[in-house]
């Protein structure tokens, strides 16, 4: 075994330092240096309980049994549940909780307490089995009593915890069985004929009030990733579907549980009899295999906790309405338990995921917070680990302690990319503002898990911390007294207490503190992190042919959120203090329930040699990056192990990918010919006008036309506006061609402008005119040689020119302008404009 | 653009005089009906070509000339004619290159010096692989304008536009360097020009520039280069592992595109362009040694995240599924800087067919559609590849594939 004492969760590997591992098992390493600079924490607030008897027994025979009693005998005595039974007048052994001898309870203590690893004594276990479990919810028995051993044994190890890395069982990945992507199966043998049959009227999103998990909802889909969790496909009786019916007798059917939960385990069976298990690659280069909860607990370090005075952490996950709760687990009486709306989820890993709902407390319980904070003249600090769903939300409250949209004691709320935080004190209004938020600017609230830390001290104001960090401006409201608050308002979490202002999002741990938490306090609890975490060991010395049991890749691993778990700091480490050098090491991936995961696979690329010279007090470290890699079955079911392309002398040759093969498909025929667009049709008209585009009221009018004039060739985004821009240029440029007597004579040769229309379109002299228009604009002259692809002279002539309206068509172009009575030069234009802005510059 | 007053009472009369003609011609003009010829003939084949590449209709003496060349059998040469009109240079490259050179890819840009290095390295048959690594730019000739080219302004190539000036004949090529002082080697094409870097080293993370330069020159975003099985190892801790506490979006979205993306957006780490607004001066920033704080927003989303501690990059794309993007054998696939990776984009086989892809929907206003199309835009590819990386040779031989049978 190998202890090493940690301060700050996070911090702790990356900052652990002095000696090297090369300890032999059950060597206790020197204490950590390093990383946020620590406060010891003092036994944790016991206020209210029933303190029982004053305890006139013998005194303390030295300070470890001193500290016993200031700790966990008196925590335990308080509470009650212990000291009935396991006292010297019950005589229930062990009676590590008498009242007439604090020493005789410490021995018989040490028998059911582990101080270095709280989380697995005894008395946690036995009350993590509802061994008189004082709360509905295990969960908060086993908190409670977790905390308090750690009270203990934090005055003992001065602050500090410790981990202790012992060898877990080695055991080969076995073959698995995974869910099939398909549900079908599913469909058919479960949720069709049973879940939606029986379970429906509750698991379904669209029961009246619906219940987590939605196993029993219309969509198969839905219903799948909400079953999984539930069924064990290796042990189909051991699955929670049909523990619930045969063991706990939750709405079976047919009057019979014990019928229902053989329907239920034979439905399971034949779906994972469907089910062909994965076997491990035999060619892989491998470790040994791990579950989650076979790893050391790391979790629980060294948070500051000196003044908190409610917790919550959201570990129950209980889906039992009777204890739908969030407890509040500082051991403060009175507790602030929540009750969770039904669109609360639980969160995995703990959390929970408000959706509109909201958690809330009793005004009588939330009280508490009024008078605790009230006796510490008003500082106090709200403290969060949460996630944002989304940056979009305004005026969302996330921890509130309020009557209703207008009156508050205070809140932390969402505004966008903000945190705002509102307080009511003499200063401000008693709805709290004006508030304080982080700078809009800096887009401090990101849509990712965040640390918030929002203080209050009377000198100084509000400041609001994010992951850390001093993040708010100077609070322009200081100096207030929270003499105002109400004692009557409700402490709620995701919603204003009139439900109201509901935030989407997750929370994963609140405390409230009746202190202003300082910069290094801060950044301490930022540093411990939030949820479970564990050292996961993985056996490589088969692979390198070290002595058994010996060498081993050790990863801080935790369950991420619902749907994911975190791997980080792997390090090379040996437990039996040898130092193998010069190992190669190459393409280290994570295997997931027989196969490796298909994504996530940070440490893919790495290529180092494992070196016992570079040893540091957790091993050698292999890789600063976390991969973070998809839930199958849950932490209690998925088995993880590791796989390397080289690892000593083994290798495994990997076979890259087949490139993307893209099967090309005919398209729907397409138009070949287009329209011009807006440069080209400015370029053609000055073409074939002559007209340099740079010319004044030609650019202007261009420029204003510009975006209003075809932008792509495809025909079919033509628009009758195009038309008009398009028409609007072509009389621009004709007006710039006539009104120049010049280039009109150069380009009209012989027809005279200054006649009467009567005259200058009279007779011959009218092809003048329109000869040269066509020629010049359509591209087909009169006599030269066509281009097909254009309009023909004769046809574009006769429409300008010649025709002669007989009841089915109007007249030519010519012979209508002049009836209208215009100038020559007006004619002239007119006509210009109507030849220049036709198709026959336009499409191309 | 023209500096042009007006009153809006005198322009009210013009347009008022104007409106009653309009009025009466619209109809008239609409009615002008073309009716395309089942079979083209050399003339109607030449007129398409100089269409379809300078974007106005030939003179009859040009058609002439075409026409004998295409009835000659050498159409190449009737579109080299064609090319030689000013407007392919002034309209229709402008116009080719404009949407690469903003966010938005809208052609409504001003003139700027992505563009103006683009005609002129089509014009000068630059070997175009090099669009994206050389330290070229192209400028008006000294004097053309009244303002030269600058570092920190787009002056010089908005005159050039508003006088119109012939950009066949008064574009000549320098040093990008010598304009915008970077070094040599932190030069990379038209990456580094000043549009670029205003459109895409702008705020945000520098990914803008890797992702828009696939879309304008690999022809594909990056939703279509998904893929999830590579290693995250290089994805920046500002990606969300888990957002708004959700990891399936990360490790069905997200991840996909950003290993691949991260590992070679990484060669930008000492670009950036001031946040200022775009009629504001600004020239592109480059800190060699110093990567760019915009790597390290919002570091702590992800602190177990990589951290990017300079400008090497690496192609995971080399690897697996998206291999099939046909990148140069003979180049390393990992490099540091701009250049490197303008190298290593410039010399893939996607690169080359996104131009004649690009220059295809350019010519005949439509996809390849079919057998006969793709295996003329392979063959142009190929061609393109191992002649020089002409794009005038594309636009040619593009423009005769298109030209009616």
């Amino acid at each position: 075994m190998n202890n090493v004492t940690e301060h700050t969760m996070q911090g702790t590997l990356r900052s652990l330092k002095g000696a090297a591992l090369a300890a032999f098992a059950g060597v206790v390493l020197a204490a950590c240096g390093g990383g946020a600079p620590t406060v010891e924490n003092p036994a944790g607030p016991t206020g209210g309980g029933n303190t029982g008897p004053i305890y006139t027994g013998p005194t303390a025979r030295d300070a470890d049994v001193q500290r016993f009693q200031n700790t966990f005998w008196s925590d335990v005595r308080e509470q009650g549940s212990c000291a009935d039974c396991h006292n010297e007048s019950t005589a229930q052994g062990p009676m590590f909780v008498r009242f007439d001898d604090v020493n005789a309870a410490y021995d018989e203590s040490l028998s059911v307490v582990d101080l270095q690893m709280p989380g697995q004594s005894r008395v946690v276990e036995k009350v993590g089995q509802g061994h008189n479990c004082w709360s509905p919810d295990l969960s908060v028995c086993t908190s409670l009593m977790t905390r308090w051993i750690q009270n203990w044994a934090g005055a003992v190890a001065g602050g500090g915890r410790t981990i202790n890395l012992t060898a877990p069982p080695s055991k080969d990945p076995g073959a698995s069985k995974n869910f099939p992507d398909d549900a079908s199966s599913f469909a058919t043998l479960i949720h069709g004929p049973i879940l939606t049959t029986y379970c429906s009227d509750c698991h379904s999103s669209e029961a009246e009030t619906p219940q987590q998990p939605l196993i029993g909802d219309p969509d198969v889909g839905t219903a799948y990733d909400g079953a999984k969790s539930k069924i064990d496909l290796d042990d189909p009786a051991a699955s929670r579907l049909v523990e619930r019916l045969r063991n706990e007798f939750h709405n079976c059917w047919g009057g019979s549980c014990p019928n229902s939960a053989n329907t239920m385990e034979s439905a399971i069976a034949t779906f994972a009899g469907g089910i062909t298990a994965t076997t491990v690659d035999p060619n892989l280069v491998i470790s040994k295999a791990l579950r989650l909860v076979d790893g050391t607990l790391a979790s629980g370090g060294n948070r500051y906790e000196n003044d908190q005075i409610a917790l919550w952490e959201f570990k129950s996950g209980s889906e039992d309405p009777s204890i739908r709760i969030a407890a509040d687990t500082s051991g403060v009486a009175p507790a602030l338990d929540l009750n969770l709306s039904p669109e609360v989820e639980w969160f995995g890993g703990w959390g929970i995921t408000l959706n509109g709902g909201k958690a809330q407390g009793s005004t009588t319980a939330s009280k508490k917070l009024f008078d605790f904070i009230q006796s510490s003249n008003g500082l106090f600090s709200i403290e969060a680990w949460v996630i944002p769903a989304n940056v979009t939300q305004e005026m969302a409250r996330i921890v509130s302690y309020s009557a209703g949209p207008d009156a508050r004691n205070f809140t932390l709320q969402q505004t966008l990319y903000d945190y705002d935080y509102r307080l009511r004190t003499t200063e401000t209004g008693l709805n709290g503002d004006p508030a304080l938020s982080t700078p809009s600017a800096d887009e401090i609230l990101q849509a990712t898990l965040q640390h918030v830390v929002a203080t209050y001290d009377p000198l100084e104001g509000r400041r609001i911390y994010v992951n850390g960090s001093l993040v708010s401006n100077v609070d322009q409201e200081p100096g207030g007294s929270i003499a105002d608050w109400q004692d009557t308002f409700a402490f709620v979490l995701g919603n204003e207490a009139s439900g109201d202002a509901p935030w989407e999002g997750t929370i994963r741990l609140v405390a409230i503190h009746n202190s202003a938490l300082t910069q290094e306090q801060v950044t301490q609890n930022f540093d411990v992190g939030v949820g479970e975490k564990f050292f996961l060991l993985f056996d490589v010395s088969d692979v390198i042919q070290a002595a058994p049991q010996s060498s081993y890749i050790l990863f801080q691993v935790q369950q991420y959120d619902t749907y994911a778990y975190l791997f980080e700091a792997p390090h090379f480490v040996t437990l039996d203090g040898s130092s193998p050098m010069g190992i190669p090491l190459q393409g280290m991936r994570i295997g997931l329930n027989g196969d490796e995961a298909p994504v996530g696979q940070s440490y893919s690329n790495l290529n180092t040699t494992l070196d016992a010279t570079l040893f540091g007090e957790l091993g050698q470290s292999l890789s600063d990056l976390g991969a973070v890699l998809p839930l199958e079955k849950g932490p209690q079911e998925d088995e993880f192990f590791l796989t390397f392309d080289l690892l000593g002398d083994q290798s495994f040759v990997r076979v890259e990918a087949d490139p993307l093969v893209i099967s090309p498909t005919d398209l729907d025929a397409q138009s070949e010919i287009g329209t011009r667009t807006f440069d080209e049709i400015n370029a053609t008209f000055a073409a074939v006008t002559g007209v340099d585009p740079n010319q004044t009221d030609v650019d202007m009018t261009y420029q204003e036309l510009r975006q209003s004039l075809p932008a792509v060739e495809d025909i079919n985004t033509f628009l009758s506006s195009h038309q008009v821009a398009i028409a609007q240029l072509a009389i621009e440029y004709c007006n710039a061609l006539i009104n120049d007597s010049t280039a009109r004579a150069a380009y009209f040769p012989g027809f005279n402008f200054g006649a009467a229309p009567a005259t200058a379109f009279g007779g011959a002299n009218r092809d003048l005119f329109v000869d040269p228009l066509i020629a010049n604009i359509v591209g087909n002259s009169r006599s030269g040689p066509q281009t097909a692809s254009q309009p023909a002279f004769n046809t574009v002539y006769n429409e300008l020119a010649a025709a002669v309206g007989d009841g089915n068509r109007p007249d030519n172009l010519v012979d209508r302008l002049m009836a209208g009575g215009s100038s020559t030069e007006a004619i002239s234009k007119g006509v210009c404009a109507a030849t220049l802005g036709s198709a026959a510059t336009l499409v191309q | 653009m023209k500096n042009m007053t007006w009153t809006k009472t005198s322009f009210a009369g013009r347009t008022g005089e104007k409106s009653t003609l309009l009025r009466s011609l619209i109809a008239g003009v609409l009615a002008l009906v073309i009716a395309a010829p089942a079979i083209a003939g050399p003339r109607e084949q030449a007129r398409r070509i100089h269409d379809r590449l300078a974007g106005v209709p030939p003179t009859e003496a040009v058609l002439q000339q075409m026409e004998t060349q295409v009835a000659g059998g050498n159409p190449v040469a009737a579109a080299n004619i064609a090319m030689d009109n000013v407007n392919f240079y002034n309209v229709t490259l402008k116009n080719f290159a404009a949407p690469w050179t903003n966010r938005d890819q809208s052609v409504f840009v001003p003139l700027n010096d992505y563009v103006a290095t683009v005609i002129g390295m089509v014009r000068d048959d630059v070997p175009f692989n090099t669009l994206l690594s050389a330290d070229l730019q192209y400028v008006g000739r000294s004097g053309v304008v009244g303002t030269g080219p600058a570092a920190n302004n787009n002056n010089h190539y908005e005159q050039l536009e508003a006088n119109n000036v012939n950009l066949r004949d008064d574009l000549v090529p320098v040093a990008q360097s010598s304009i915008n002082g970077l070094p040599s080697t932190a030069t990379a094409g038209v990456m580094t020009s000043r549009a670029a870097a205003q459109a895409f080293f702008i705020a945000g993370t520098n990914r803008a520039m890797f992702r828009f330069t696939l879309l304008n020159h690999m022809c594909t975003d990056l939703e279509a280069l998904k893929d999830p099985t590579l290693s995250p190892d290089r994805i920046r801790q500002d990606v969300s592992r888990s957002p708004g506490g959700d990891s399936r979006l990360f490790l069905n979205n997200c991840v996909g595109c950003h290993t691949g993306m991260d590992p070679m957006a990484q060669a930008f780490a000492y670009y950036n362009y001031p946040d200022v607004e775009a009629d504001q001066p600004g020239a592109v920033e480059y800190t060699p040694g110093n990567v760019q704080p915009k790597y390290f927003n919002n570091d702590l989303n992800f602190p177990q995240g990589f951290r990017t501690p300079n400008d090497n990059w690496e192609n995971y794309w080399r690897r697996g599924q998206n291999s099939y993007l046909g990148f140069d054998p003979n180049l390393s696939g990992q490099g540091t800087g701009a250049k490197s990776l303008g190298e290593e984009l410039g010399n893939s086989y996607a690169f080359a067919a996104c131009q004649v892809k690009k220059v295809f929907k350019a010519v005949c206003l439509r996809e390849p559609e079919d057998n006969p199309d793709r295996n003329a835009v392979d063959t142009i590819v190929n061609t393109f590849r191992t002649t020089g990386y002409s794009m005038k040779q594309v636009f040619a031989d593009t423009a005769v594939h298109c030209m009616g049978q």
